[in-house]
């Protein structure tokens, strides 16, 4: 009975999620010949596909089923989203289990759940995804795209992300983002959990279709850019992408390769173990792209406040030589530094020196950026206006991140920092600020255009930045602060002499959920509203309407 | 060679940075000299002071004194000597984080690592797992005694 029962439950899904696709296929192909017009979609699909990806674009399901690069944009943009408020809830629910210093709703089990799941989406799938979704929806219009091509290509990589977001949110791993070997392969719900290699093969998956893109990317830049634009004035987006593109390419593979071993592990222990290998050689392979994701997360961050703050200040960048040669110099120095995740493993003084030196080296065409923006919004005018106040906000956190991160560098201080929540203070600063900041930024300079015509209520997308702006600070400063006192991270129960930071960082939680619930409001209420104003916006000046 | 007036800003900007940074360099790279036995390091030839043998297992620390006796999630230490502990683990990967005597050094099975320091101070002092090790990760902490 029972079985006959899944069974049906099952098939049902299947059959409905069939006709679905179904029925979004045919809408999909009037909808993209309303956009492109009768003759104009009978041209063959590179050029049709071209065409489409110079226009203005809104938010549309019918994404899910066209190839051209700002469809497979807005594919990225809308799942990514999605991720993020399921990270999101992970993350508010770890910190309100956290009031009380015994667990409390949340099991040992189900904390480590929430906090690999947290880890992981909101790294691959949400600043990943997000990244890869604004690169193909901007990319087109911003380097004026000769061709698109690959588009078959592009959609089946966004398949693949999507199969492996799915596996990380469903595989319950309890390994962490890390995968540690030998936690990983214990697989019981005490150890990595009954699946966790669900969760490698859906990282597996994702950093396939990353890496995928990034060649499409350089591809356009290189190849398919308009002669018109030459590499000496391309925009700083674009550098930004090929820094991006560079990194992923060259250092995602070996925590790939690390992967496979992993799971080849499971059936045939040779790799990791104790007599051939070391369990630090996972690790150290990690870690040569667990640095690297970091620096993917922040630099095309910086692409887009190079690209907005010129348009909100009414002047040039500062210096424009100066914004290529930091995000370049960013590119080469982060694939040097990331020793300084392992200092206490036992690397030794001499590796534990290298890498601290570098890491003090990497914060130079860090600093080099943020005195780039500082300066061009000094030179100008700044008009204020919710994207400034996110770019404002993104450059302060970034500022602290930054300082705290070389603290972090410095081995005396990594070895009282080192497992606290004060690195997890360091890294929410930035991927909350400047990351998501500027994704959110970016959503709100896309608005008109992706809603077709509709104005966000300004009122509310302030309460949005202030209450996400003044979350991160509650949240991340008592962390930190709590981090130099010893309290570890990655815990789902606590010494009692913590539960002052514990309970104020929780508090800075919930305001921050309040303040992207805020936005969801704001976004379902203007987006059905009449149509108001033009659908033009300030990033696609060149975009056709 | 003439600059003008935006690059001159950018430059002072940038060795103004440059020079911040070299003295954290300069600093750190001092510290690493004179405090290469106070950090962790693979087990070396001779370890100073008193030797105990610390193990991390799931989930709970064992800490074996010189004289064989063992005490599990709670170290016993006198003021005043130097120890030098060696640390190991039976399964997965842990991290020995003493906070009080900066003391931050993995344990990984197949894999011996040391590291010394002297307490100066009588008291209790707390100590905790900081890498993730499975469901009782949170539970492998416990207490330093120096009398
Ligand atoms: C100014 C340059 C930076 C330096 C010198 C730096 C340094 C460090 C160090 C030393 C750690 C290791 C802390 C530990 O576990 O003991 C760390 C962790 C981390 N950093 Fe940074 N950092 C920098 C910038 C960034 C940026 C821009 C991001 C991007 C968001 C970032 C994200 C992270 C993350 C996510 C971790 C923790 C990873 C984990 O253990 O889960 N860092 N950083
Ligand atoms: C929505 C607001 C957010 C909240 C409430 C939140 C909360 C948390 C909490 C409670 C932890 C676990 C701390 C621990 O037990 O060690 C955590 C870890 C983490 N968070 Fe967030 N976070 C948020 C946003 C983000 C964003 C936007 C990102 C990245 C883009 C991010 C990336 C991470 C990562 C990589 C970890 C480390 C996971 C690990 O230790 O394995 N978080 N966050
Ligand atoms: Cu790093
Ligand atoms: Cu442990």
């Amino acid at each position: 009975m029972g079985f006959s029962f899944v069974l049906a439950v099952f098939g049902s899904t299947i059959a409905i999620i069939v006709i679905m696709g179904f029925l979004l296929y045919y809408f999909a192909v009037d909808y993209r010949k309303g956009l492109l017009g009768d003759t104009n979609s009978a041209l063959p699909k590179t050029e049709s596909n071209t065409m489409l990806s110079r226009m203005r674009r809104e938010l549309s399901f019918s994404a899910f089923m066209m190839d051209d690069s700002k469809s497979i944009g807005i594919r990225y943009i809308v799942t990514s989203i999605v991720l993020f408020f399921i990270a999101g809830l992970a993350g508010i629910g770890m910190r309100l289990s956290l009031w009380f210093p015994n667990p409390s709703f949340l099991t040992p089990i189900q904390y480590n759940i929430l906090l690999t799941a947290h880890g992981t989406l909101m790294l691959y799938g949400w600043a990943v995804g997000g990244i890869l979704g604004l690169t193909y929806y901007l990319l087109p219009t911003s380097i004026k795209l000769r061709k698109d091509s690959l588009g078959t290509v592009s959609s089946i990589m966004y398949w693949m992300y999507l199969v492996g977001a799915l596996l990380l949110i469903f595989s319950k791993s309890t390994a962490t983002w890390y995968f540690y070997y030998p936690v990983v392969d214990q697989l019981t719900a005490s150890g990595g959990g009954s699946y966790s290699f669900g969760g490698l093969i859906g990282v597996m998956l994702i950093l396939t279709a990353t890496i995928t893109a990034c060649i499409i990317f350089l591809k356009m830049i290189f190849i398919d850019r308009d002669k018109s634009i030459r590499l000496s004035s391309l925009p700083l987006f674009a550098w930004s992408v090929v820094s991006t593109a560079f990194l992923i390419i060259s250092s995602a593979p070996v925590s790939m390769i690390a992967d496979g071993f992993l799971i080849y592990d499971l059936i045939n222990p040779i790799f990791f173990q104790g007599a051939n290998g070391t369990a630090l050689a996972y690790a150290i392979m990690f870690w040569f792209w667990g640095h690297p994701i970091v620096y993917v997360a922040v630099i095309p961050a910086f692409g887009l406040i190079y690209e907005l703050l010129p348009r909100f200040t009414g002047t040039k960048i500062y210096s424009y030589r100066a914004g290529v040669l930091s995000l370049l110099l960013l590119m080469v120095l982060s694939g040097t530094v990331w020793g300084h995740h392992l200092f206490n493993s036992g690397l030794g003084t001499v590796w534990d020196l290298i890498f601290s030196t570098t890491s003090f080296i990497v914060a130079i065409p860090s600093a080099m950026s943020v005195f780039n923006w500082i300066a061009t919004m000094w030179v100008g005018r700044v008009r204020m206006s919710v994207p400034v106040l996110f770019i404002i906000n993104a450059i302060i956190d970034f500022i602290i991140g930054g300082v705290t991160g070389v603290m972090l560098g410095d081995v005396g201080v990594n070895q009282l920092l080192h497992g606290t929540y004060a690195v997890t203070a360091h890294f929410h600063f930035i991927l909350l600020g400047l990351t998501t900041g500027m994704a959110f930024a970016t959503f709100y300079v896309l608005f008109p255009t992706l809603t077709g015509g509709r104005n966000y209520n300004i009122p509310m997308a302030k309460v949005h930045f202030y209450l996400t702006s003044i979350g991160t600070w509650i949240m991340s400063g008592f962390w930190l602060v709590g981090g130099f006192a010893g309290m570890p991270r990655r815990v789902a129960g606590y010494f009692g002499i913590f539960q002052t930071y514990q309970d104020a960082a929780a508090i800075g939680g919930v305001v921050l959920g309040i303040g992207y619930l805020i936005f969801l409001i704001n976004f379902l209420y203007s987006a059905y509203k009449p149509v108001e104003t033009g659908t033009g916006n300030a990033l696609e000046e060149e975009a056709v309407a | 060679m003439k600059l003008d007036n935006r690059t001159k800003a950018e430059v002072i900007w940038v060795i103004a940075v440059v020079a911040i940074l070299s003295w954290a360099a300069v600093s750190n790279a001092t510290y690493l000299q004179t405090h290469s036995e106070n950090i962790a390091n693979p087990v070396g030839p001779d370890p100073q002071g008193v030797i105990i043998n610390v193990t991390g297992y799931q989930w709970a620390w064992a800490f074996q004194y010189p004289n064989g006796t063992i005490s599990t999630d709670k170290l016993v230490l006198t003021n005043g000597t130097t120890y030098t502990l060696i640390v190991s683990s039976k399964d997965v990967i842990h991290d020995l984080y003493i906070p009080e005597f900066g003391v931050n050094i993995y344990a990984v099975y197949g894999h011996t690592n040391q590291i010394t320091f002297k307490p100066t101070k009588a008291g209790i002092y707390l100590f905790e797992c900081v890498e993730y090790c499975g469901e009782f990760h949170y539970e492998m902490r416990g207490t330093v005694v120096v009398t």
